[in-house]
């Protein structure tokens, strides 16, 4: 009843779900197999470059940039697992926006709790 | 008015007059299946919980004047005694873990071509795969057991500079910071059993495919819900490799 009323309301069309992919032609099969081929070697080369950086340059570069660097190269390989592997990039949109605009409370609780244990380190231990 | 309920009825008995593939239901919401939905629904709660646990990590390491270094800690290879190789061991076992979740990203492109024999062999790569990354994180555990490290103890001191001395196990005062040890296994505790489960949930799909059980159903879709959790749980490593090993 409630969904006959809401397709009257807003005049949505309830379409079957068809899955398209059972019926790949062997070019689509081949370049999506080349896709992920190609996101296995980014993996591995950023993986293989965070570690050189850190074991070469390490030492010399203030802490501060080197975990800028980790924290761009990490976020780089996971927007990778999540588009190519998990294949989200080629959802729909809004289905993106509905798993990452929740994350955005991450960003709030990263600093909030980044401030508070600094402050906890500066009162309790001062320089 | 009565002709566009018709049509409209129509409509709905076609909905649900939809073959039951036993994975409720193929309506779709954003033209991804619900079982998909549902699964991405899961794993971005589960990836609050991991988050929840870094930004803890985060907190109380900035909270502490000294925090051991990771190249320091975490320097032994199997095979090496005493070796002092920063970053190797975690490094194989991060790129064990991306080659596995490759493997299963392949288990599913075969079954979108409805090639049975396909996905089981892809799926082996990943279930061996997932079962050497539990070996490999199982020898860590050890080694830093017998370093002295626990959940209530942490031998990696400032006055040692990362330099492991048993001599302080028998004192209550910790060396190094003592959340260090609960946060370490508590962490990568919790990611090694979702790598566990995840090895038996492609264990038992592995099974399923060799039964025919997802050729007879006519799609491979439980292969690729059982792939998103395991990507998943590769996602998740990247982070805990970041804050452990590599800041």
């Amino acid at each position: 009843m409630g969904v006959r009323f809401l397709s009257i309301l807003f005049n949505v069309k309830f379409v079957k779900f068809k899955d398209m992919s059972n019926h790949l032609t062997e070019e689509q099969y081949q370049s999506g197999v080349k896709a992920v081929w190609r996101a296995t070697a980014i993996l591995s080369v950023v993986t293989v470059v965070e570690v050189a950086v850190a074991l070469i340059l390490g030492p010399h570069f203030p802490k501060i940039v080197m975990n800028t660097f980790y924290v761009l190269a990490s976020l780089a390989k996971a927007f990778f697992i999540v588009g190519e592997f998990m294949h989200l990039k080629y959802e729909k949109r809004a289905f993106m926006l509905s798993l990452g605009v929740p994350l955005v409370f991450l960003v709030w609780a990263i600093i909030a709790f980044a401030t508070e244990g600094h402050y906890w380190n500066v009162l309790n231990y001062p320089k | 008015m009565a002709e566009i309920l018709e049509i409209n009825e129509e409509h709905h008995t076609d909905v649900l007059t939809r073959p039951d593939n036993g994975e409720g239901g193929e309506k779709t919401v954003m033209n991804i299946s619900y079982g998909k939905t549902m699964m991405w629904y899961f794993l971005l709660s589960d990836a609050f919980t991991f988050s929840a646990f870094l930004i803890a990590y985060a907190s109380i390491r900035l909270s502490q004047p000294w925090w051991p270094d990771p190249n320091l800690v975490f320097k032994s290879f199997p095979g090496m005694a005493h070796a002092n190789a920063p970053l190797a061991f975690v490094s194989v076992m991060t790129f064990i873990l991306i080659l596995s979740s490759v493997a299963v990203v392949r288990a599913v492109q075969e079954g979108h071509r409805m090639n049975q024999k396909g996905v089981m062999l892809w799926m082996i790569g990943g279930i061996v795969g997932g079962a050497m990354f539990l070996g490999c994180q199982a020898w860590e555990w050890n080694n830093l057991i017998t370093e002295g490290l626990r959940p209530y103890y942490n031998p990696f001191g400032p006055d040692a500079n990362g330099i492991t001395h048993l001599v302080h196990e028998k004192l209550s005062v910790s060396p190094g910071p003592i959340a260090f040890g609960a946060l370490f296994f508590g962490i990568t505790g919790f990611h090694g059993f979702h790598v566990f489960t995840g090895v038996c949930i492609n264990i038992w799909a592995f099974i399923a495919t060799a039964n025919g059980t997802f050729q007879r159903r006519g799609h491979y879709e439980m292969i690729e819900k059982v792939g998103l959790y395991w990507h998943f749980v590769d996602l998740v490593w990247v982070f805990v490799f970041l804050a452990f090993y590599l800041m």
